[in-house]
């Protein structure tokens, strides 16, 4: 039996009163993002629109805290992934940092074989200099162009699907002031009114970790970095960091979310192996005998967490385990 | 199927012009994403979102934009570019394409094609 390097988790959250989510602004109007939904109501289908968060939301989180604790292991990390923007290395302006200066091209009349040592060249250089580059994948748009995967994968987080026609959309009024005394411009009211959409559910969604390919090139599947271990380490450290502190979201200042983890599961295995959708009720067990099952058949390990089974009582509690099993397993 | 979306029908979509307007003014200045979610409709309650939507900001830009001394009012999308703006649907023609979809979703990709064509004479 090989090493676990997938990881897998399921998230419930209930998030109440929340902007996690905004998308189009008109006049003084802002809107939370909404999906289709289809639901069942009556033994018949029926399309209804939910409150919902994008994954790209959630990575954006996920990336600052990875950045954040990839500095604190001493990790490198890009200028621009250190300030929370994930521009990647995507043209030769925002990858000359990771080559001081000078990045690599292509001679001109070029032949296949130096196509590909040109690619990997860059894709090493990227990789070595930033750790959020790394986990995160790029698409640098130069000449060659050279693009790496994302290792971690983030669902969008949805109402889940039992109660999803209680969710809420609303719009709150809010007031911004202006100056009244001395300067103030002509015309100028004194209170600007807005409206912000809120949203209201117990929301899911998946989050996998591929650690197998932290360090790796996309391309040669060889190693670029001696340090992936910690690498990895860093990767699963922010994912506990933003899961305990819902570090994800538009308008946090004002919004942050009443509410939190309500339901975790967690697998770790050898394999591509996800939990399934915490959309759906009984998520749980029917992760727990998806695995069994893979388990069986292919003859791989696999590790199962559960909040609230095992003394795993807070969310905290099966992020630590998760990491305890990493370590224990030499992933790590 | 194909047959019964094409020929007579498409004459019938007149009577929901002032919607063509609005979805063309939106096409106009290059925001596509209200034109976009009614041209694609798979079901009514998509359009009906979208629309609601497209309403909602266009109310916004038409309120808070200035009107000339004949009345008229122009949005600035960009520096220097101006655009004027089409009236408000009716109510009543609301409610006839809502109607109209419910029955055949198939009229919201119609309507979202004229709002992205060549209007055939000059409007109002
Ligand atoms: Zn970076």
């Amino acid at each position: 039996m090989g090493v676990v390097t997938f990881l897998s988790v399921g998230v419930r959250f209930e998030a109440n009163v929340e902007a996690l989510n905004m998308v189009e602004v008109s006049g003084n109007y802002a809107r939370h993002r909404r999906v289709p939904y289809v639901i069942t109501e009556g033994g018949r289908l029926k399309v209804v629109y939910v409150p919902a968060v994008s994954g790209e939301s959630i990575a954006h989180g996920y990336q600052v805290a990875l950045a954040e604790e990839a500095k604190a292991l001493g990790l490198p990390v890009c200028s621009y992934c250190s300030i929370g923007e994930f521009l990647k290395s995507m043209d030769e302006e925002h990858a000359a940092e990771k080559f001081d200066g000078k990045v690599p091209k292509l001679s001109g009349r070029s032949k296949k074989e130096e196509l590909v040592s040109v690619v990997g060249e860059i894709e090493s250089g990227i990789v070595r200099k930033c750790v959020v580059e790394d986990v995160g994948g790029f698409l640098y748009a130069g000449n060659p162009p050279v693009k790496r995967t994302s290792r971690f994968m983030v669902s969008y987080a949805l109402p889940i699907k039992s109660v999803a026609t209680y969710a809420t959309l609303e719009p709150q009024l809010h007031a911004r002031h202006a100056r009244t005394a001395g300067e103030r411009r002509e015309g100028a009211a004194e209170q600007m009114i807005y409206y912000v959409e809120t949203g209201t559910a117990v929301y899911g969604f998946t989050f996998n970790l591929d650690f197998a390919g932290v360090g790796v090139s996309s391309y040669s599947g060889r190693a670029l970095v001696d340090d992936v271990k910690k690498r990895r380490l860093a990767a699963a450290r922010a994912l506990y960091r933003v899961l305990s502190s819902q570090g994800f979201g538009a308008k946090l200042s004002r919004f942050l979310p009443g509410g939190g983890a309500v339901a975790m599961v967690a697998t770790l295995t050898e394999r591509p192996f996800t939990v399934t959708s915490p959309i759906y009720d009984g998520f749980a067990e029917s992760t727990r005998e998806r695995l069994e099952r893979v388990k069986a058949t292919f003859g791989e390990k696999g590790y199962y967490f559960e909040m609230g089974k095992d003394g795993l009582k807070t969310p905290e509690d099966v992020l630590s385990a998760v990491i305890e099993t990493l370590k224990k397993e030499g992933t790590i | 199927m194909v047959a019964k979306t094409m020929g007579t029908e498409v004459s019938g979509l007149e009577e929901f012009e002032s919607i063509v307007r609005v979805l063309r003014f939106f096409a106009a200045t290059r925001n596509y994403s209200f034109l976009d979610r009614i041209g694609n409709a798979l079901n009514p309650e998509t359009v009906e979102v979208a629309l609601r939507d497209a309403l909602r900001t266009f109310s916004s830009i038409y309120d808070a934009s200035p009107a000339d001394e004949k009345g008229l009012k122009y949005y600035e999308y960009e520096e220097g570019r101006r655009i004027r703006l089409p009236a408000k649907p009716s109510e009543g023609e609301v409610a006839a394409f809502l109607r109209a979809v419910w029955q055949d979703v198939g009229v919201a990709r119609r309507v979202a094609i004229m709002a992205m064509s060549v209007p055939a004479r000059e409007e109002r």
